[in-house]
């Protein structure tokens, strides 16, 4: 019983459907960027929102819960991933919480503070689970570091490091715009809000 | 926008045994087996006996072709990414196995990337089993009836029941947006710039109802904490939950010998 009334003071029901409509954008906005044909992921923007709305520990489930339901839909492998998409959550929230979503500059250093958090999750998972190689665009970069003569470590720190963050500075930068044009009607009833709209 | 349809998982509708088993009873096999492939010894051999062990519950399933079809999918990439750079470029690489036009082969390289594969392979197998066997309705079920925890099985459910009114959303915002001119197929730097006027109205309009959906929820009782009873019945044994206890335990034991070794 003690999970669920912990559950319960955290999540209010406003920020359980939040999460779950964030779950969706995160796996709708992969499709809009492919339709778009553009190099970045964009699967975080709604992890990113509920950090900023609803603080670190609801962004974090909400990353987490996103990879669980795409392992269902689609494949095992963004099960293995889901960790990283709960550090991202995380970190967006934290960043939020110490007013660096204030402006959209400092929103896109927090894209990099939340590129190195991805980092330091995605680079154990990429080595010890993939020996490094993911069958993706970044192991281009990967291949690339190991023929220059660095170590695997060293190589997938860098391909994991570049390959995200542009990703996420716009990913940040969306939803920084999008809180800021949220109605008042809507961020009133949201707790964390006021981490960024009070500029 | 009634959420009529439902996104497919990759659930089988089969009936076999393994669709039977209580999904927390999967879930801690699928724990087992990555512990025991990652933290086990790292011989070929035993690797490869595990991947027979779990071949052998799939083909007993009647999930073996279904489970190739889509393992294949998700190694190959894999394979041909890393069997070629590892072999050429691994750092560890000393002996030469093969030398070809000045493309060299080598043994280490191509030993780390079997075996990281048949590891990954072995905890493929033991998820592709679970999903392939669990209806998402029987995980959430399950899951909402050991944690009590309402928000937990909406969190789960719900993104597959609005997924597909969402994907709809997308199709007619662009359609809106290009009728008034959005540019979709321009060169990379426009293609950037048309990603937020479609971007926003989404996402705003989705959290704009975020209000109304939970006023709903709040409505038919979302939190009260009486015991609701459930349509669907799912089957438990003392058996099961021993073998869950049985196979967590374990996988704990290998965990720790693993720290200490």
């Amino acid at each position: 019983m003690s999970l669920n009334r912990r559950f319960k003071e955290d999540f209010t029901t406003t920020t359980v459907v939040l999460m779950s409509i964030a779950i969706v954008i995160n796996i709708v906005g992969g499709q809009l960027v492919s339709m778009l044909k553009l190099p970045i992921f964009l699967d975080s923007i709604g992890t990113v929102l509920v950090g900023l709305l609803a603080g670190p520990w609801a962004g974090g489930l909400t990353g987490l819960l996103t990879n669980l339901i795409w392992g269902m839909i689609s494949s095992p492998v963004a099960a293995a991933f889901s960790p990283v998409a709960m550090a991202i959550g995380i970190a967006a929230g934290l960043c939020a919480k110490y007013g660096l979503f204030k402006t959209w500059w400092l929103a896109m250093i927090s894209g990099v503070i939340i590129t190195v958090f991805n980092a330091i999750v995605a680079v154990p998972i990429r080595l010890y689970m993939f020996g490094g190689i993911t069958g993706s665009g970044a192991d281009f970069i990967t291949s690339y570091m190991l023929a220059l003569g660095k170590d695997l470590f060293g190589s997938v720190v860098i391909s994991v490091f570049t390959a995200n963050l542009i990703d996420k500075v716009i990913t940040a930068v969306l939803a920084w715009g999008i809180v800021k044009a949220l109605p008042l009607r809507t961020t009133t009833r949201l707790p964390r809000a006021k981490n960024v709209v009070s500029a | 926008m009634a959420p009529n349809k439902t996104t497919a998982t990759l659930f089988i509708d089969k009936d076999s045994w393994l669709q039977r088993l209580h999904p927390l009873t999967k879930l801690s096999y699928i724990l087992l087996t990555g512990v025991a492939a990652y933290g086990g010894p790292s011989s070929l051999l035993y690797i490869c006996l595990l991947l027979f062990c779990n071949a052998v519950i799939t083909a007993s399933g009647g999930l073996l072709k279904d489970t190739a079809k889509a393992l294949l999918r998700v190694i190959l990439p894999l394979l041909l990414f890393m069997i070629p750079i590892h072999s050429f470029l691994f750092p560890g690489n000393r002996t030469v196995l093969l030398e070809f036009h000045g493309m060299i082969v080598y043994q280490e390289g191509l030993l780390f990337a079997i075996s990281t594969l048949t590891k990954l392979t072995v905890v493929l197998i033991a998820s592709f089993l679970f999903v392939f066997s669990t209806h998402p309705a029987d995980l959430i079920t399950a899951l909402s009836h050991t944690c009590r925890s309402p928000s937990l099985a909406y969190l789960l459910g719900s993104p597959l029941l609005l997924l597909a009114s969402m994907r709809e959303r997308i199709e007619t915002i662009q359609a809106a947006q290009r009728a008034r001119g959005l540019d979709v197929d321009g060169n990379m730097f426009r293609r950037f710039l048309s990603l937020a006027p479609l971007l926003l109205p989404l996402v705003l309009g989705a959290i704009v109802e975020v209000e109304q959906r939970s006023i709903a929820l709040e409505v038919r009782g979302f939190k009260s904490t009486s015991i609701k009873t459930s349509l669907r019945k799912l089957s438990d044994s003392a058996l099961q939950r021993f073998c869950r206890w049985l196979m967590l335990a374990i996988a704990a034991v290998v965990l720790l010998l693993h720290g200490l070794g």
